[in-house]
């Protein structure tokens, strides 16, 4: 008995080897899968609602062209591994979602897309000038910007009544509020970590302030200067005075929890915890709200996420990317998507920028006024692939951090300063 | 040596003609030999070597994802060693292995003497504690960095239920010195049995006379551990500490998972940094020279422990 279950097994087995095996010599999946395919790598949206619909209408599109479209969703911070793991084999996605410096980090691997955002552009009322910075590299457009993120301030509005305080209108009264919000056990919260959201936070307030980070030639380090000492410093009195030391270990979903748990007051972030907790049916989601982001003495500014549509030159499907590029961009699809984001996807185009969800709900209304003070990473330069070093390498988050761990400012200041020198020197020759 | 021909006769497949003439040059020793290491010689070549030579080139260039690059020489080790994060790094690395080392070894034994005594539900201990080991890293870390959160750390709600910590108690992952404790901690916790059940397989096999004897020469329990078990485990701890060393300064899912090197790369160890300026930042050439930094070190450490193990 047990030998013929043995037999039985290697038949079996043997048949399945044998059949994986001219799989693998005909180079191509079996025939039930043969149809041709475009891949794309994106991310796990923080609306999850907002997947679900791309995947729907990269379903419609397949059929409406006769081919399978796979969307593959990953972590968003596995997803520059991955990307190098792609470009150095030559191989993997045909199309992926790019963020910060990437279209110009993978300058040489990336198809050109000048055609379809000059053709975009034209149809829909331009790009905003900020979102579209992100595609074009010198050697032309290396990705079509997709949408952009606001980052807002988000607060909890019980906590602010309480204390009888009005929403902060600039950065100073937010170090102002935010003493007496933490005294009464609702401190306030900006990372000081190695993750996104500290990039984010970080250039809005040093642009307010009028800090940079390079010069307007865009490889000049200008971190170095007495505007950035103002900055570091009201980082270090909101940290001492006004938050908790946990900001240095934050994750980018550590201030959404702090804010959704009730005990934070205000924190510097998209949308996302309110979403969640309208989703998740939490009671805290009426308190939540949103205030445009503070400004400084320099005036309002903001660095939102801005993430565009790339395709790889390996691709045997460039000219099916674009087809699907366009069907995306297709007004009755792209508003669909921004409904099912619950307004957290901003579209670059101006004229989707007009869709009714904004200003449907109070919560919501200010948010389209953010795309008038947002710039690109590394204003007033160009975005490049410095800046792109500049925050992978956490030197922005690095330096607050020393600073507020005790290094003199400008020691801190000094150090930033021969990172981003490095950040530069390594520069990529296109 | 005729295992060739058997080889042959076995498939059935008798000496005739030309096939013969194969059979021949098959059956020399030199040939046959050689054709049985080939397949795990070129299974080395190609996973170990040929990576290896790539990494040694990618450093010696400037070389950046998605675009070739030029021989540069030794710029950028020069332009790593001049960087204060790296040598922090390098720091870290060390103290990271040492400490954590350390306690391995030393609970390692503990747990190894426990285990070795005739307990209750013994085979089930002995599975128990592997536990640690066999979970995939990156799963058990999750829950490490659950446990050490900010705002919901089970270990600060713990301890200062129990009055051992003062409110609020450590920031685990948000100050250097804990954040170092916290990922050595979880290292220790998942290396442990790796040391453990290795050390026990060392225990069993020590014969019940010697410490008979001991003990008829009036060696109490210490004497006995200190004169019978510990010069007896020597060529097991040898080769336990010899791995573990290497994993640990190669160490990679713990940090990254739990502090991404952070805070102000206090925690980053040479494969997250390299992950991080290689693979996030696209310098492929700056990245692989940091992750050769750890070949020679580690050479060192293999070349040492091996000789005193051949010694022994």
């Amino acid at each position: 008995m047990r030998a013929r279950s043995r037999r039985e097994f290697l038949r079996v087995a043997s048949g399945a080897t044998a059949g994986m095996a001219s799989w693998l010599a005909l180079g191509r999946a079996p025939a039930f899968a043969q149809k041709r395919e475009l891949t794309f790598l994106s991310w796990n949206h923080f609306v999850p609602k907002s997947d679900d619909e791309l995947r729907k209408q990269a379903e419609a599109f397949g059929k409406q062209a006769g081919v399978t479209v796979r969307v593959d969703t990953i972590a968003h911070l596995q997803l520059d591994a991955k990307f190098a793991a792609e470009a150095q084999s030559q191989s993997g996605h045909d199309m992926i979602r790019t963020h910060g410096a990437v279209p110009f980090v993978y300058e040489n691997a990336l198809a050109d897309v000048g055609d379809l955002v000059d053709k975009l552009g034209k149809q829909y009322g331009g790009w905003y000038p900020f979102a579209a910075e992100i595609g074009q590299t010198g050697s032309g457009w290396r990705a079509v910007p997709w949408f952009w993120i606001s980052f807002p301030a988000t607060y909890n509005q019980a906590h602010f009544k309480k204390a009888g305080l009005e929403t902060p209108r600039t950065w100073a009264e937010l170090l102002k509020h935010g003493k007496i919000l933490k005294k009464q056990g609702n401190p306030v919260g900006i990372p000081i970590s190695h993750c996104s959201d500290t990039h984010s936070t970080y250039w809005s307030v040093a642009w307010s302030y009028g800090a940079k980070v390079l010069e307007a030639d865009g490889k000049t380090p200008a971190i170095n200067s007495d505007k950035t000492a103002e900055v570091v410093e009201w980082y270090k009195e909101l940290f001492k005075e006004a938050m908790e030391p946990e900001v240095l270990s934050w994750d980018d979903a550590s201030n959404n929890r702090f804010i959704l748990s009730g005990k934070g007051s205000w924190i510097h972030n998209p949308i996302s915890p309110y979403n969640a907790a309208l989703a998740n049916k939490q009671p805290i989601a009426d308190d939540i709200n949103h205030h445009n982001s503070p400004a400084g003495p320099a005036g309002t500014h903001s660095g939102p996420p801005i993430l565009g549509l790339a395709i790889w030159k390996f691709s045997k499907n460039v000219e099916l990317a674009k087809e699907f590029i366009q069907f995306l961009y297709r007004k009755e699809n792209f508003d669909a998507w921004i409904v099912a984001s619950n307004a957290f996807n901003h579209p670059p185009l101006r004229h989707f920028a007009d869709h009714p969800i904004w200003a449907r709900n109070p919560k919501f209304a200010m948010l389209p006024k953010e795309a008038e003070f947002a710039h690109a990473r590394g204003w007033p330069g160009k975005p490049n692939d410095a800046v792109g070093r500049v925050e992978s390498n956490y030197v922005l988050a690095d330096m607050v951090a020393k600073a507020v761990g005790g290094m003199p400012t400008k020691r801190a200041m000094e150090w930033a300063q021969d990172q981003v020198a490095r950040a530069v020197k390594g520069q990529l020759k296109a | 040596m005729a295992v060739g021909s058997r080889a042959f006769e076995a498939a059935g497949l008798g000496p005739t003609g030309r096939l013969a003439r194969v059979h021949e040059w098959w059956e020399q020793e030199h040939v046959f030999g050689y054709g049985l290491i080939l397949p795990a010689l070129l299974l080395l070549a190609c996973l170990v070597a040929y990576p290896f030579g790539m990494a040694i080139y990618f450093s010696l260039s400037d070389y950046w994802v998605g675009s070739p690059g030029a021989f540069v020489g030794l710029a950028n080790y020069r332009e790593i060693l001049g960087n204060e994060v790296f040598r922090q790094t390098v720091q870290n690395s060390f103290v990271f292995t040492a400490i954590a080392l350390t306690f391995k070894t030393v609970l390692g034994v503990w747990l190894a003497l426990l285990l070795a005594r005739n307990l209750r539900f013994k085979r089930l201990l002995r599975g128990a504690v592997l536990l640690p080991w066999v979970i995939p890293t990156a799963l058990s870390t999750l829950g490490w960095w659950w446990m050490f959160d900010s705002l919901y750390s089970v270990v600060n709600w713990t301890a200062l239920r129990l009055g051992l910590m003062s409110p609020p108690g450590p920031n685990w992952l948000g100050q250097a010195g804990y954040a170092m404790a916290a990922v050595i901690a979880v290292n220790v916790w998942r290396g442990l049995p790796f040391f453990a059940i290795t050390v026990l397989a060392g225990l069993v096999s020590i014969p019940r006379e010697y410490y008979e004897a001991a003990e008829v020469d009036g060696a109490g329990s210490w004497g006995r551990f200190r004169h019978v078990t510990l010069p007896l485990l020597k060529p097991v701890l040898a080769v336990v500490i010899l791995f573990s060393t290497i994993f640990t300064f190669s160490d990679f899912n713990i940090v990254y998972v739990l502090t991404r090197g952070g805070p102000v790369n206090s925690t980053h160890l040479f494969a997250t940094l390299a992950y991080q300026v290689g693979l996030n930042g696209g310098n492929l050439g700056q990245g692989a020279a940091i992750s050769l930094f750890l070949f020679p070190m580690l050479a060192a450490v293999v070349f040492m422990q091996l000789r005193y193990i051949r010694k022994e």
